[in-house]
């Protein structure tokens, strides 16, 4: 080159103040989950519906819904908003109540199923190829394979009286594809290069997998269990409704399974309010966890 | 000067599965016998195209990938006899910058907890001074205090590699392995990270073992340089020597084929026909042979011995059939 | 090739792209201009995120709009302005009269069909022929970027060939109806360097055998040395300096045209410690300076350099130009 060689520069500090990237990849979900109205529009209705169920763990409203106060099968009035039951029971109160059997059923076994197939996942994608995956997978295989209500029915009598029976039933098999999912995940992040930074350093794998891996996976997470909420809950109402279900207290699908004697007498309120009281619910959080799923897409994410 | 690093005849296999039962139906020889040394504080640079064995070399060095056999024998020690443990604590003095900084940080780890998870791993020092290395570290990459708590999205590519240099500088280590540190920078970043890496040689002394395909990065950064091809190392020599008189036919194929950011000078290239062979399969005798312009009968048969065209204490190994009678010793 | 004296293929005035993103519109080409003469060969040099490869895409309208939108400006090629024609008629245009080849050949190609399927589709979609006719023409033009045996790999898929096959592969796909002008965005930058020289060449010699304008699109000053009669550099958005490629390579006028050439490493004959650099790194296009956006970086900037930006002002006589007050000289 005909020019001479410039004086070098002194290699400085080199850092931009970068303020319009200091957001974290939840605040980008938070903002693509904000624009997405129908989402919205669906979380709004999922804490509503929140909101009856806290206020009815606390004991602030529908605590008459065991009481026989009415007449049976009273018609909707300013009294018994919904009706009244077979027995004189409070409609409206009871599908109150059942919203917070919805939640708790839908939120332990989200919860347990999350974390269980998260952990096995885990496990099975970081150890592909081993006999840790093999065996992982053959329990997939054998959990997937089994009919589910036939499943739980055999929970049921195996375990029985326990109340707990469904919920054990629906975690021991709903974990399997959140498995499959974190699986695979795990198995493309292992090769990332950050993965293999910390095996350089002499990092032991399990703190690996929980520490560098795991927080990668948890928009899948997310989403799955609130994929599993809804399927919980609808399980619920089914087993509810063969008398696999909710042993104490009342639920949509015991309401439902009452209603059988009540529709054949041509009353509809039992059956008609614990319908709309599940579908509102179920649509409201399948909107949010579409938008949910959306919002995490990193694809999406990475083209904004 | 005294050898820190010996690697002898170290070869990777990865086996490639196939048909009704997972059997292991042939090998992907990677590295297929490479030697070398490395001296205390110089650094022998590697050079080749994709698929030449290069990063896997690399990394089975460090043994990240297990290598199928061979000898690495680092300050003395055989690092393919150790077990699970002892290999854990020989990790404190060889460290690994990889090629692509959006890939190479957790995501979801500060600035501070990816620099220091080094330090916690080994146990180093009481938390109050591991806090304090970290920022000796930023300070020596050139980042400044303020970074800690950031997370890497929000750095440039040049700067996540100054944050993966000094993660890879803080348990102080005498040998790191560079795998082609610079090639996903722009070019006026490029040059930032590289001087960064020459002072770190010089005021350290650490060795580097530095990957790239670009020829010049390699002249600027290594006092050795290795030329690899097909898994094997086909030149050896000091890169004054090499890049002056390059003598293997492959070398001197890649040196013309560099575009020269300088219109006036149109070099004479060597055009090599065809593409590189597949590892799997790779052809008997010499690897080039199939693309060689030089290429001789002999060499479709014997794999070339590795012959010494410098002299005794200013060696140049070549491994090629042509130079069978220069041998200098 | 003198540009003088005669009217240019293609006329770029005034192109403003700016995208629409959460944080505010990004202008990602902020007001450029230039020409294109018939059987010119013109570099679009820069770094990431300079602008470059949109400017190449919004030739074509390939930018996605929305978020992205021609705000202002006009393209003039061959006498119709490519901004005021409809999708069908820019349709067209694509393949036959501008075509456009790609970094990554792999994304381009369609996996499930031949080559010679897809290149068969494209010449029967511009050009009256029959399947037969078609086939011939395919095969021809295979032959003609130098692949081996045409008649054979026509008929395979993308995936049973190699990189510097399938770019070229795109080359025959783009060559094969004829086009005045070629836009080459980055067309090796995926390729081994040996394969990069094959490929270039073939470039070099197709144009001149085709007669056609090229636009090379590249970060890489030394394949912009050897190919290019002109040369555009870019910085954010900005076209900081052009000027013929003598003149750019030994008279850079920008300073920071100047820094990129210093900067870049390359062979030499002595080895340096310190690779000259540019200080600091490109700013955020949604926090430009208000004057010069190179100022902050730059050795020579003023304050009146920081207050306002400086134009291109091109020499009516050399067809050369600089965006700076004070120019290196």
């Amino acid at each position: 080159m005909s020019s001479v060689a410039p004086e070098p520069v002194v290699d400085e500090t080199v850092v931009d103040d970068g303020s319009a990237h200091r957001e974290s990849i939840w605040a980008k979900t938070v903002y693509k989950l904000r624009r997405d109205r129908l989402g919205m529009v669906g979380l709004s209705v999922v804490l509503l519906y929140f909101i009856v169920a806290i206020g009815v763990w606390l004991g602030i409203w529908a605590t008459e819904w065991g009481d026989v106060e009415g007449p049976k099968w009273a018609p909707m009035s300013a009294e018994y908003w919904f009706g009244t039951n077979i027995i004189g029971q409070d409609v409206f109160a009871r599908a109150i109540y059942s919203t917070k059997t919805a939640f708790e059923v839908g939120l332990v076994v989200a919860v347990l199923s999350t974390i269980i197939g998260a952990l096995l996942g885990a496990l099975a994608g970081f150890f592909s190829g081993t006999w840790i995956d093999e065996i992982i997978l053959w329990l997939k295989g054998v959990l997937d394979s089994i009919p589910f209500y036939l499943f739980v029915a055999a929970v049921a009598f195996a375990l029985s009286g326990n109340p707990y029976a469904m919920h054990i039933a629906m975690v021991s098999t709903f974990w399997t594809t959140t498995g499959r999912l974190v699986r695979g995940e795990v198995i493309k992040l292992k090769n990332f290069e950050f993965v293999e930074a910390a095996r350089a350093i002499g990092v032991p794998q399990v703190v690996i997998i929980f520490r560098h891996i795991l927080p990668n996976t948890f928009h899948i997470l997310l989403v799955q269990a609130t994929i599993v909420f809804v399927a919980a809950i609808k399980s619920e109402v089914i087993l509810s409704f063969l008398g696999l279900g909710v042993q104490d207290g009342v639920s949509w699908g015991l309401m439902i399974a009452e209603s059988t004697q009540e529709v054949l007498a041509g009353f509809f309120n039992n059956f008609v309010w614990a319908s709309v009281f599940l579908f509102g619910l179920v649509m409201a959080f399948n909107m949010f966890s579409d938008a949910l799923q959306d919002a995490l897409d990193p694809r999406k994410v990475a083209s904004e | 000067m005294s050898t820190l690093l010996k690697v002898v005849d170290l070869k990777k296999y990865f086996p490639v599965r196939g048909g009704m039962f997972h059997r292991v139906v042939a090998h992907v020889k990677a590295v297929d016998g490479v030697s070398f040394e490395l001296e205390k504080g110089r650094t022998l640079g590697l050079v080749g195209e994709s698929g030449c064995g290069k990063s896997t070399l690399g990394r089975a060095v460090l043994r990240l990938h297990e290598p199928t056999s061979g000898q690495i024998i680092l300050n003395g020690d055989d690092l393919m006899t150790l077990n699970r443990e002892a290999l854990t604590a020989h990790r404190r003095q060889m460290q690994i910058i990889f090629q692509d900084p959006y890939a190479s940080l957790s995501p979801r780890r500060t600035v501070a907890q990816t620099i220091q998870e080094p330090l916690d791993v080994h146990k180093i020092g009481t938390p109050r001074e591991r806090e304090k290395k970290v920022e000796e570290l930023l300070d020596v990459v050139g980042l400044r205090k303020q970074v800690l708590s950031r997370y890497p999205h929000e750095f440039s590519g040049g700067q996540r590699q100054r944050i993966g240099i000094a993660r890879s500088l803080a348990l102080n280590p005498n040998f790191i392995v560079a795998d082609e540190p610079v090639s996903a920078l722009d070019v006026s970043v490029q040059s930032q990270v590289l001087n960064l890496i020459a002072r770190l040689q010089r005021e350290h002394g650490i060795s580097f073992l530095f990957i790239s395909h670009d020829l010049a990065v390699i002249q600027h950064v290594s006092d050795d340089v290795g030329v690899m091809y097909l898994g094997r190392l086909v030149e050896l020599a000091s890169a004054d020597d090499l890049y002056r008189k390059p003598r293997h036919p492959y070398t001197k194929a890649l040196m013309s084929a560099i575009p020269v950011p300088d219109p006036k000078k149109k070099s004479k290239r060597i055009i090599l026909g065809g593409d590189v062979p597949s590892p799997m399969n790779p052809p008997p005798g010499c690897p080039f042979h199939t693309r060689c312009p030089d290429a001789m009968p002999r060499c479709k048969e014997a794999v070339p011995p590795r012959i010494n065209v410098g002299s005794e204490d200013q060696p140049h190994f070549v491994d090629c059939h042509l130079f069978a009678d220069e041998s200098a010793t | 090739m003198s540009s003088e004296n005669k009217t240019p293929l293609l006329s770029v005035r005034n192109l403003v792209v700016e995208f629409s993103t959460r944080y505010g519109p990004v202008r990602a080409v902020d007001d450029i201009s230039f020409d294109v003469y018939p059987n010119e060969t013109v570099g679009i040099v820069g770094e990431s995120g300079c602008g470059k490869t949109v400017t190449g895409l919004t030739l074509l309208q390939l930018i996605p709009m929305p978020p992205g939108r021609i705000v202002q400006g006009s393209i003039n090629f061959d006498g119709r302005d490519l901004t005021k024609l409809s999708e069908k008629e820019m349709q067209e245009m694509r393949g036959s009269d501008i075509s456009m080849i790609f970094q990554e050949p792999m994304t381009a190609l369609n996996p499930v069909f031949s080559v010679g399927n897809q290149m068969i589709d494209v010449l029967r979609r511009h050009k009256n022929l029959t399947r037969r006719q078609a086939r011939e023409l395919a095969i021809n033009m295979l032959d003609t970027v130098g692949i081996p045996a045409p008649r054979k790999r026509i008929d395979e898929y993308p995936h049973q060939m190699s990189g510097g096959m399938r770019q070229r592969v795109m080359i025959a796909m783009a060559l094969s109806c004829g086009p005045k002008l070629l836009i080459a965005d980055e067309p090796t930058t995926a390729l081994d360097v040996t394969t990069q020289a094959q490929v270039m060449e073939q470039i070099v010699k197709l144009q001149d055998e085709f007669h056609m304008s090229m636009i090379l699109v590249t970060h890489d000053l030394g394949v912009v040395a050897e190919s290019c009669d002109r040369a555009i550099v870019m910085y954010c958005g900005n076209i900081i300096e052009t000027a013929a490629i003598d003149d750019l390579f030994h008279k850079p006028q920008h300073p920071y045209t100047r820094g990129l050439l210093d900067s870049i490493p390359r062979i030499r004959e002595e080895r340096i410690t310190e690779l000259p650099i540019i200080r600091g790194m490109v700013p955020d296009l949604l926090h430009l300076p208000d004057g010069c956006r190179f100022a902050d970086r730059c050795p020579r900037a003023t304050d009146e350099c920081r207050q306002d930006k400086p134009v291109v002002n091109i020499d009516p006589v050399t067809g050369n130009g600089v965006a700076c007050y004070h120019p290196m000289g």
